[in-house]
């Protein structure tokens, strides 16, 4: 079969595997933004034993790979229930694979807003204070807007490299893009042999991050009206 | 005061998840690594440890999950179909007719077999699998339906070189990471790297970054020399034989279901004819 043949059914292949990708991207961003707060809060509540906790949860799962955390969270829950709670077909990889990068990049995350947190001057605070503006009034009008500001370059970090993250899942056969790649090595759909799918997987992350990288300086700019 | 208390609730579920990981490390100590372990032994431990047999478990669910790799002629997609075709597959549609339950296809990846069926995300691992010592013991396998060999893949151009085991001595391998012939290649005490898949392996040898391949005699058939998609490549040595089996969870009734199910297949013919048309006929073994 010819290139030119060969093309159509692969590109339609890897068109299927990368939208599990992305799929798999933003599920990730919509859990684990708004959950690393929470575990930013948790880990430094003054609530002593509950701080603890979560700073050595946060240990753990940014001291262990995720590929192995993917591992744990797919396969023990059957083992210990002996029945499989994730659900059957790539559906339940699906949810497992998510779940477990939520949760991977939250931890990531609640550093990130630490850092930004404890970035905003503790001028900022006072001032919010004096003005009669209550705890909670500071934290989300004075503090909380400052520190979006300063974590955009992190989080950038952070969301560009989640993209290519996203092909850890394949461990759990997840079918993301370069499974899909991948599958022309072994033989899929008439095709063998063949490694040019798997390379043009690049095409797909260059792509991604290239769309990324622009929507984030926007951002960053946007937000760059105002400086302290 | 509310935050506090939301906390303390992330805080519990946390420590529950916590607890399993915990339980985690134990578990595979309690499964024997060992295969000298003897199939009595792993019997009792599982038939104490599951109180609805597995039979019961998928007729319940009424779907029967086998796990595939994509590998022609047993599981794989012919061009522009979604449905699984092969041997195997075929078989495997055929056998959970019988049961009287669905038949769900899912692609795994090799290495997690085991792991695969211990947690229940599938039911039997149906796929061209070589029963070796290490599936016997971690699987209760059906009879052998196929024969098969590991074969040596090297650069058709440089095959003359290499008749014999002792010549390929001096060669580095690239082997599937837990399959026969990763096994084949420590027996016979070659240079070799475990990849990720036979396909894998055969492209390290096009590729150069291995000077020959360890693999299923029936994927070579398939895979390698005129006509196919590794033109460059042939088969040399055989280094065993070996038979094919389907495996399923160890202590399951399914296994013995299965036994009956090839020889009422086998008698009628139909296995037979399933071996012709995917062109393993000469392989199948008599049930």
């Amino acid at each position: 079969m010819s290139f030119t043949e060969q093309f159509p059914i692969v590109f339609q292949a890897l068109n299927t595997g990368f939208l599990q990708t992305v799929k798999l991207f933003f599920v990730t961003l919509a859990g684990s933004l708004p959950l690393g707060l929470l575990i930013y809060f948790a880990a430094r509540s003054s609530f002593k034993p509950l701080a603890l906790l979560f700073r050595a949860i946060i240990w753990v799962v940014r001291g262990t790979p995720l590929m192995l955390q993917l591992i744990v969270i797919f396969y023990l829950p059957g083992m210990v229930f002996g029945k499989a709670i994730w659900g059957s077909g790539e559906k339940g990889r699906f949810v497992a694979a998510a779940i477990a990068f939520i949760f991977n990049y939250a931890c990531y995350f609640a550093e990130i807003y630490r850092g930004g947190i404890q970035g905003v001057p503790i001028g900022q605070t006072e001032a919010g204070q004096v003005l009669g503006m209550s705890k909670k009034q500071v934290f989300f009008k004075v503090t909380l807007l400052q520190m979006i500001k300063r974590i955009v370059p992190p989080m950038s970090n952070e969301i560009i490299t989640l993209v290519k993250d996203t092909s850890l899942a394949r461990i759990i056969a997840l079918q993301e893009v370069i499974w899909a790649g991948q599958a022309f090595l072994k033989g899929s759909q008439g095709i063998a042999g063949e490694i040019w799918p798997m390379f043009f997987t690049g095409v797909y992350y260059l792509a991604a991050s290239g769309v990324l990288t622009v929507a984030l300086g926007k951002l960053e700019k946007k937000l760059s009206y105002f400086s302290i | 005061m509310n935050k506090k208390i939301f906390a303390v609730i992330i805080a519990l579920c946390l420590v529950v998840a916590i607890a399993f990981a915990a339980c985690g490390p134990k578990d595979p100590t309690i499964t024997p690594d060992d295969p000298g372990t003897t199939a009595a032994e792993d019997g009792t431990t599982e038939a104490t440890v599951a109180d609805e047999s597995d039979l019961d478990y998928v007729l319940n669910k009424g779907v029967i999950v086998v796990g595939i790799t994509n590998f022609a002629p047993m599981d794989y997609k012919e061009q522009g179909s979604d449905e699984w075709v092969g041997f195997d597959a075929d078989m495997a549609k055929a056998f959970a007719a019988e049961l009287g339950v669905q038949v769900e296809f899912v692609e795994i990846a090799w290495d997690n077999k085991v792991l695969e069926l211990d947690a229940k995300s599938i039911d039997c691992v149906w796929n061209g699998m070589t029963l070796t010592d290490e599936v016997l013991a971690k699987m209760s396998c059906s009879n052998a339906y196929c024969n098969n060999a590991q074969v040596v893949v090297v650069a058709a151009d440089k095959a003359e070189n290499y008749k014999t085991v002792e010549d390929c001595m001096e060669l580095s391998f690239a082997v599937e990471a837990g399959s026969a012939g990763e096994k084949m290649a420590t027996e016979n005490g070659f240079k070799a790297t475990a990849v990720i898949d036979q396909a894998s392996a055969l492209m390290e040898v096009t590729a150069g970054t291995a000077d020959a391949a360890i693999i299923d005699s029936l994927m070579a058939d398939a895979m390698i020399g005129e006509g196919t998609a590794y033109e460059s490549l042939t088969y040399t040595v055989p280094l065993n034989s070996e038979q094919y089996g389907v495996g399923f969870r160890l202590g399951s009734d399914l296994t013995e279901k299965l036994n009956d199910f090839f020889a009422k297949a086998y008698a009628e013919g139909k296995m037979q004819e399933l071996a012709e048309k995917y062109n393993v006929g000469a392989a199948l073994i008599a049930q």
